[in-house]
């Protein structure tokens, strides 16, 4: 028989019986939606912390600290494939005072070697990265955390206020107004035992914003020359690390074991990323497992119409079987029927759970708004998912389920006997 | 054309554990010529149908074998008897069995659907058969709109249409007339004079008896040649 004979033949007996067949598509795409929209709220919140964690630079990054790390080892670092850059950072171990006129702040402060850093850095927001060693660029809000009397009154205040309100207040209308590109300012370092040093220095750049609006970046950052300034200060010598900035992030991972291999101490925040992602498949497979028992379900459906298709047309297979259709053929015809169904009810299971992923994403974080008061909306949160894999997977479990439930029925089809199929009244 | 050697079979009927058995296929042999027309007859329940049914390949008689057109048939396996039957018979019942869904002229293009045949082709083959079977008029009509005559013909085209040579036929004309039954004897007639068409007819009207070439008579098992 050709395909498109036997297309026809299953064609008319859909027709046939289209209140039939309809409701039984009807219970697939149901139970097929349910499963994608359930598993795509996994795949949702998977991704929303992924991209929490990707928007961090940090992804490409591996940090290094260890006092048994050999200045060898440490220059043939850069020489590692797939390494862009090392930086070097030495943390000034103590508070960092900063005046300018009647106003002062407190920062951290990191030393670099520029040049190293001004590769991995990138673009300032302004000005230029240090030459001289008496020269720093400072944080985006450093200028804003410069504070006299009075700001730190207003700031205050206005802090408080927007507490109440359970907002949150950055202090943009306080601080330094004029441009701090050119400023010179008197940095205090002090440490316990009471040792100091007094120096002014001159800024000259000012990094980019932080990737976070909630973040206040107000860092001073000094060229490595200037770490003799503070020479004879205790701990001598300051903590350092080393940041390994990789070209992409999958090539972290396998400098990441060559190095834990070799005994040192390192860190990247991909290997949480593994662990989310282990959590998460495990979370996806178990919200998988409950939408297929809706799908087992509608497959009860498919199981039962086919039953019937096979019995009331048990005449007609007879006579099939008498003319020369072969039980292939006849199972054929049965399970293209369980199929069309199964097919149709997933490609509206795709369509409709699409339209509801949109939805869910478009509404919750507005319902979620009203109802908590909270603002949700700026942190982009991805509540339902549907990528292709998940679509993939469901129409394999539901099509794959379908076919099984029809399976039976077909070869009940197959088993019929021509003689005792015959004798049925016409 | 159909060779029958030793067909024997035998029934158990009854309850579960208490099976009675009916013999009722009793080493049966006989030969059928090509073009012949052929009357198996006897009362009802001699095993006439069971006969048909074996030769068919509807069911496998306990022991002997069959051979049509000098093939072995006895060993083949379901799919290959369909296979065979598709080609090698047609098929007409007592009551019909047309398919209720499809029109005069869909249910004679049905075996040539089975065969593979494309649509174009089997077109104009079954408007030819249908005009040649008087049937051209009724062609769009459900079998529940057709008198029992026209039925049987629709019936008989749907076996010719693949051209067999051998036709097997339970009692064509059990539930017609008997005027009925002589223009479905005529047409019988007229395709194996028209085609050489063979006939293996069962019957136990004495009319449609008389019409065969050769009767055999079925009897506690047997089969005799019947004067
Ligand atoms: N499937 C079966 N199981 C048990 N016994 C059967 C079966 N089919 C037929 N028989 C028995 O075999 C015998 C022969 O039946 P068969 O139908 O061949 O007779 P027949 O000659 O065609 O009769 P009729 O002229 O009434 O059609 C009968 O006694 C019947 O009861
Ligand atoms: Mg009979």
């Amino acid at each position: 028989m050709l395909l498109k004979d036997q297309l026809d033949f299953v064609k008319q007996h859909i027709v046939k019986n289209k209140m039939r067949v309809f409701m039984t598509i009807l219970a697939a795409t149901i139970g097929c939606a349910f499963l994608i929209v359930l598993a795509s709220v996994g795949f949702g919140l998977q991704q929303t912390v992924k991209n929490e964690i990707l928007s961090d630079e940090a992804v490409t990054r591996i940090q290094l600290y260890d006092d048994s790390l050999t200045k060898e080892r440490a220059a043939s670092l850069k020489d590692e494939d797939n390494v862009k850059a090392v930086v070097q950072k030495t943390h000034l171990p103590m508070a960092l005072k900063s005046e300018l006129d009647d106003r002062e702040a407190h920062s951290e402060g990191k030393f670099y070697d520029m040049t190293a850093f001004q590769k991995v850095n990138g673009k300032l927001a302004q000005g230029s990265y240090p030459k001289a060693a008496d020269e720093i660029v400072v944080g985006y809000h450093y200028a804003q955390r410069l504070m006299n009397e009075a700001d730190q009154e207003a700031y205050n205040e206005k802090v408080e206020a927007a507490n109440k309100k359970q907002e949150n207040y950055m202090g943009e209308d306080e601080g330094f107004k004029g441009n701090i590109v050119g400023q010179t300012v008197t940095l205090t370092v002090e440490n316990d035992e009471e040792q100091q040093v007094v120096k002014p220095f001159k800024v000259v750049g000012i990094l980019q914003a932080p990737s976070y609006e909630w973040m206040i970046d107000n860092q001073v950052i000094f060229s490595d020359k200037a770490i003799n300034f503070f020479a004879g200060l205790q701990p001598d010598p300051f903590p350092s690390e080393y940041i390994i900035h990789m070209d992409s992030m999958e090539n972290v991972k396998p400098l990441l074991t060559k190095l834990k291999k070799e005994g040192l101490g390192v860190y990247s925040v991909i290997e949480q990323m593994d662990q989310i992602n282990v959590f998460f498949a495990v979370f996806k497979a178990g919200l998988l497992f409950v939408g297929t028992i809706a799908v087992l379900i509608a497959s009860i459906g498919i199981f039962n119409t086919m039953t019937m298709a096979v019995t009331e047309r048990t005449r007609e297979i007879g006579v099939l079987k008498a003319i020369g259709a072969s039980p292939k053929l006849i199972q054929r015809l049965f399970l293209m029927e369980s199929a069309f169904i199964g097919i149709v009810g997933t490609v509206i299971a795709v369509i409709i759970s699409y339209v509801i992923s949109v939805t869910v994403n478009f509404a919750l974080p507005i319902v979620l708004e009203m109802a908590t008061g909270e603002d949700i909306g700026e942190r982009e949160m991805i509540f339902s998912a549907i990528p292709w894999q998940l679509v993939v997977i469901a129409s394999a479990i539901s099509i794959g389920v379908a076919m099984i439930s029809g399976w039976r029925p077909a070869r009940k089809a197959t088993k019929i006997d021509v003689i005792q199929a015959l004798r049925q009244e016409v | 054309m159909i060779e029958v050697q030793n067909i024997a079979h035998t029934f158990l009927i009854g309850k579960k554990g208490a099976e009675q058995p009916i013999h009722v296929l009793k080493a049966i042999s006989f030969t059928i010529k090509p073009k012949e027309i052929v009357a198996i007859v006897g009362k009802s329940g001699s095993g006439k149908s069971t006969l048909l049914q074996v030769m068919a390949g509807f069911m496998k008689a306990d022991t002997g074998s069959v051979k049509i057109n000098g093939k072995e048939t006895t060993g083949l396996n379901e799919a290959e008897h369909a296979a065979f039957r598709l080609t090698n018979f047609g098929f007409v019942f007592q009551n019909f069995q047309l398919m209720p869904g499809l029109t005069a002229a869909e249910n004679i293009e049905l075996p040539l659907k089975l065969q593979g045949i494309p649509a174009s082709e089997r077109k104009s083959r079954v408007e030819a058969l249908m005009q040649r079977i008087g049937l051209a008029e009724v062609a769009a009509h459900y079998p529940n709109e057709l008198s029992g005559g026209q039925q049987q013909r629709v019936s008989i085209g749907r076996a010719l249409i693949t051209n067999p040579p051998i036709i097997l036929a339970d009692e064509p004309t059990g539930s017609l007339d008997s005027e009925t039954e002589q223009e479905i004897l005529q047409l019988i007639a007229d395709l194996n004079k028209a085609f050489g068409i063979t006939f293996v007819i069962i019957t136990h009207d004495d009319e449609v008896a008389s019409f065969a070439h050769r009767r055999l008579k079925m009897h506690d098992g047997q089969l005799k040649e019947e004067a």
